[in-house]
């Protein structure tokens, strides 16, 4: 026969297994947080100091309110130029055009990549607001290749903002090549932008340069 | 961008699909802060192989292109016409913290969907910690309006059918761009099916039939729309939008997928000799023809 003091008995236990099950999950979930996932590979604090100075120069530039709309525009073009390997990613984002590409067009095309990248580039950090970048770690693909992860805080950031950093170079000469939000590259990402472009025009590069020249006429204007 | 990065835990396939496609979008906007993206500081794993593809990147697999390019401005119309106004009117009369409010608690309600995946993937320590996020911020967090968990140590991350049947090798197959839902694939399509149907939350909710439900997914789609919006804004920059969204939704999801199965990416090489042919043209003959040219003088 089943007491009334039986029945008794078996709620304490339930009552018990439901806390003990809410602080293992809770254990669980901290203890995770105590061993990464994934072991670091090497670092290299070379390139990671060279993304701290150079990236943080770009975002300092921009978050700037004493510069006037000009001048902000000219030191961003210098800090690009500091940051990044300019002619390696104009190079890069042609794909397989940058192997049939003529001479007179390669310059039209860098010229005009040069004006979009940085109207477009400077409008969205603009957006983004953030104003701290702080290196959280690097991975050493290879000698001279690395990726550095950073994140990006302040301004109108609700919490740090992961950003990668794809450097090649070496000993205290480092540029950038690429970088990543979210698992996407924006060099990869911009050279099938402009390939499948070039390959809809049949493979006529000006088509491209054309279209360059208006968006960022367009986007400088917003 | 948003939100895309993130995670797509937001329940609803409709939802889901919403915020592929605004996170393919926003992958390039590096401006965009999404509550999501605030929440899941989980990165995806870096640690690259040294393996390079040469200078040019592999496409995704797109043989419905015709079909896909179609469905990708008849949807971006829409977005134009009813989207993006409601979203737009959305920020102007709310304060982002306000807005940020929203999101957590949309954030919220999907992490139970995250805890299921984590479970069929075979992640027990995930599943603690999003399943204990849950509890402690539906709680403690006033139903999700404060992350309090991520303050305790219990970070967020994402989990979704798609991630699930990559972690087993699926492969994602063709890309489709699924009309007004926006970008997936054949893979992550069927997952994000799945996703609705084995939602917690959903299957509590009742559905859309329910005012619950029809709430959700009204928020939701509004929620990760606003959240998007730089996203949206960047594929205007693009030359080829509808290749810019596929590109950014592609490495996305397959940087989704490694965070689950800690494989490492493959990059392509910038070096490549290759892609610089002018240059590499011109200096390897260089060298050559002065040892060759004096060869034939020097026969006699």
């Amino acid at each position: 026969m089943i007491s009334p003091e039986t029945l008794m008995i078996d709620a304490r236990p339930t009552r018990r297994f439901a806390q003990l099950a809410l602080v293992a999950l809770v254990g669980v979930g901290a203890l995770s947080q105590a061993h990464p996932a994934f072991a670091q590979a090497a670092r290299d604090p070379q390139a990671e100091q060279f993304v701290q100075t150079r990236a943080q120069r770009v975002i300092t530039v921009l978050a700037d309110k004493n510069q006037s709309v000009a001048q902000k525009k000219a030191t961003f073009h210098q800090a690009i130029d500091e940051l990044a390997d300019v002619p390696k990613v104009t190079n890069f984002v042609l794909g397989k055009y940058a192997r049939s590409i003529t001479p007179d067009q390669r310059q039209r095309f860098a010229a005009a990549f040069r004006v979009y990248a940085e109207s477009v580039y400077q409008n969205r950090i603009n957006d983004y607001h953030g104003e701290v970048l702080k290196v959280t770690g690097s991975t050493v693909r290879k000698p001279g290749d690395v990726i550095v992860n950073t994140t990006i805080s302040g301004g109108q950031v609700g919490q740090p903002l992961p950003l990668a950093w794809r450097v090649m170079g070496g000993g205290t000469s480092w540029k950038v090549v690429d970088v990543q939000f979210k698992g996407v590259w924006l060099a990869i990402t911009q050279q099938q932008d402009f390939v499948s472009t070039i390959d809809n025009a049949g493979g006529n590069i000006d088509v491209l340069i054309g279209q360059l020249q208006r968006d960022a006429q367009r986007s400088a204007s917003r | 961008m948003n939100g895309a990065p993130s995670r797509t835990s937001t329940n609803t396939p409709r939802v889901r699909a919403g915020a592929a496609a605004l996170i393919a979008a926003g992958g390039l906007a590096v401006s965009a802060v999404s509550a999501h993206a605030q929440n899941a500081a989980v990165q995806p794993p870096l640690v690259a192989a040294p393996v390079a593809n040469g200078d040019s990147v592999d496409t995704v697999h797109d043989p419905l292109q015709g079909f896909n390019r179609g469905s990708f401005g008849f949807s971006m119309g829409l977005d134009h016409a009813v989207l993006r106004p409601v979203a737009h009117g959305y920020m102007a009369v709310t304060p982002s913290p306000l807005r940020r409010r929203v999101s957590a608690v949309v954030y919220n309600l999907g992490e139970p969907s995250t805890t299921v995946n984590d479970i069929l993937q075979g992640k027990p320590k995930r599943a603690g910690r999003s399943s204990a996020r849950f509890l402690i911020n539906s709680t403690v967090g006033v139903l999700g309006l404060w992350d309090v968990a991520t303050g305790m140590g219990l970070k967020a991350h994402d989990a979704d059918f798609g991630q699930t049947f990559g972690r087993y090798g699926v492969r994602p197959g063709p890309y489709l761009y699924v009309p007004v839902i926006g970008p997936s694939s054949f893979r992550d399509g069927v997952g994000r099916v799945l996703d609705f149907f084995t939602d917690p939350v959903g299957i509590v909710g009742g559905g859309y039939t329910t005012t619950f439900g029809a709430t959700r997914l009204g928020v939701q789609t509004v929620d990760t729309r606003a959240r998007a919006d730089t996203a949206f804004r960047a594929l205007d920059d693009a030359t080829d939008p509808y290749v810019t969204a596929r590109s950014a939704y592609g490495q996305y999801r397959e940087a989704f997928v490694r965070e689950a199965t800690g494989e490492v990416q493959a990059l392509p090489d910038f070096d490549n000799d290759t892609s610089v042919a002018p240059a590499a043209a011109s200096t390897q003959p260089a060298p050559a023809s002065p040892e060759t040219a004096p060869a034939p003088s020097t026969t006699q």
